[in-house]
């Protein structure tokens, strides 16, 4: 084959290739994995409210208190009894069964007269006696929790929000039964909010195959 | 001269162009011609060149106050056409006296990626694709490698037994290497320990995504969408404004918040306050607080050498 032979041929050749990618490349347009819309995340995932509402939060919302009115139904003066079951824990009556008494793992925080007040039922109490407001529950929380009460006074414990520059702005700090519920102070297990989503479907069978280590 | 020149020329028959050579060479450049025109055709989708105003943009630290008023301008005239809404930006300065630190309890992180979209939102993320900037690791008790975390969680109720949960973002690295591999300065670190990226500087190369090692820088693979009524008016230059397709983002601890004094999103979002955020310089702060009381720290990849400004720890 001599010289002008074999350019023409790797010309012809080079041609065919590149009218071959011409076609391809304008036939197809610019491939887009299409992939299911993204739905916009719920707004309860947005929302910034603590864990629970408090006594102290509808206080300051002026709502309805008279459910929290405890001499409509109790006697003034005249400690409320309790009944507790053949195992020793607490018969909570049908009037306040929205309390579930869980606080604490080994199940013998079981009496309400160890935070509520018998004689004055719109107080709580230590366990050392001193008296503490329903808006000061923290101190009651603290009398027991002591390094958490210290790690939540510096800060360090509990939700904060606002301003991190108090000459700037306040802080809103949150006391314990903003988050808490007293009665059961585990938070509950919730619905995680979703999580990354790809660019490119995951194909599971492949995921699955591959050995873990 | 010309007419020796005229003289010397070979004979009409070779220089001549015979049938067969010129298909041939005219088939070889249309084909050549069409492949080139064909591969430069994802340019026609592309529907965001920049203004003359854009292109000529100073760097962001040559820009003098006067220029910063007219790119801010510009900015805000470039959403509001975009999205309908005015929004209000700020080209926020790093405060004197302050250093941001972040400590993140892992005793109490539930897992519930509240701050992930609560970042999203704050930030003006694309929302499809959904760019998020804090990945959520689903970590089996007793190991800190993050190769052993789950992404894609996703059961009925967290958190799990047997299984604690680490939030990963950009750590605000005292000596990041996301930094030193720009080849255009688009992102450095401020004085507050932020590490920001100029958007308007930014050519899309990614090195810096490769060079993060806590996989925490985020490409504009598309156009961003959100939707104008989850838009963020409140923005701030090296912060939160929308971004362009093929720049790179990240976390920038809320800058349009930290530096007029907030706190970022994901730590007022967090529903079991795991997540604490301050001036490290402030005795009186908290987190200088659990610097001094808490024993148990974790910088991620220490080893690196990075130093990051970001902290983990225990409830011991």
């Amino acid at each position: 084959m001599n010289s002008e032979a074999k350019t023409s041929f790797s010309l012809i050749g080079m041609g065919v290739v590149f009218a071959a990618l011409a076609v391809a490349f304008a036939s197809k347009p610019v491939r887009h994995v299409s992939l299911p819309p993204i739905p916009l995340v719920n707004t309860n995932f947005l929302s910034t409210a603590t864990v629970r509402q408090a006594y102290p939060d509808l206080v300051r919302a002026k709502a309805d208190l008279s459910q929290f009115d405890c001499y409509l139904c109790h006697d003034q003066g005249k400690p409320p009894k309790l009944k507790f079951d053949k195992s020793g824990n607490i018969i909570v009556p049908p009037e306040h069964s929205d309390i579930v008494m869980h606080h604490g793992t080994h199940g013998r925080n079981n009496n309400c007269f160890n935070c509520h007040n018998e004689t004055n039922l719109t107080r709580l109490q230590t366990r050392d006696g001193r008296e503490v407001t329903f808006s000061n529950s923290q101190l009651l929380c603290g009398s027991c929790h002591g390094p958490i009460y210290q790690d939540w006074e510096a800060g360090a414990h509990g939700r904060t929000s606002g301003y991190w520059d108090r000459s700037l702005g306040p802080i809103d700090r949150k006391i314990c039964v903003d988050c808490h519920n007293p009665h059961a102070p585990a938070f509950p297990g919730r619905k995680p909010a979703p999580g990354p989503h790809l660019l490119h479907p995951v194909k599971t069978a492949a995921v699955k195959a591959e050995p873990s280590h | 001269m010309s007419n020796d020149h005229r003289h010397r020329n070979p004979a009409p028959a070779d220089v001549g162009m015979s049938r067969r050579s010129f298909l041939r060479t005219s088939a070889v450049v249309t084909a050549g011609l069409a492949a080139a025109v064909a591969s430069l055709k994802p340019l026609m989708e592309m529907n965001d060149f920049p203004t003359a105003e854009r292109f000529m943009q100073k760097y962001y630290k040559e820009m003098t106050p006067a220029d910063m008023d007219k790119v801010i301008k510009r900015i805000e005239n470039e959403v509001q056409k975009q999205y309908g809404i005015r929004p209000h930006v700020r080209d926020l300065k790093p405060m004197d006296g302050v250093e941001f630190a972040y400590f993140l309890n892992l005793t109490r992180c539930i897992g519930c990626r509240k701050c992930v979209h609560g970042c999203v939102a704050e930030n003006n993320q694309s929302r499809d694709p959904e760019i998020q900037y804090i990945r959520v690791l689903k970590m089996p008790d007793g190991t800190l490698d993050p190769e052993k975390g789950q992404h894609n969680y996703d059961p009925p109720k967290v958190p799990e037994k047997g299984f604690f949960y680490m939030p990963v973002q950009c750590q605000q690295c005292h000596n990041p290497p996301c930094v030193k591999v720009c080849p255009v300065h688009a992102t450095w670190q401020e004085k507050d320990g932020i590490t920001v990226i100029d958007y308007d500087w930014c050519i899309g190369c990614r090195y810096c995504e490769a060079a993060c090692p806590y996989w925490a820088r985020r490409f504009n693979w598309t156009k961003p969408s959100i939707p104008k009524e989850r838009l963020n008016p409140n923005m701030a230059y090296l912060g939160n404004r929308p971004r362009r397709q093929g720049v790179m983002e990240k976390c920038h601890f809320c800058i349009q918040r930290t530096r007029v004094g907030r706190y970022p999103a994901c730590v007022e979002i967090c529903p079991v306050g795991a997540r604490k955020f301050g001036n490290i310089l402030d005795p009186e702060s908290e987190v200088s607080y659990i610097l001094k009381n808490k024993r148990v720290f974790i910088q991620l990849k220490e080893e690196l050498g990075t130093s990051p400004r970001f902290f983990y720890y225990f409830d011991v």
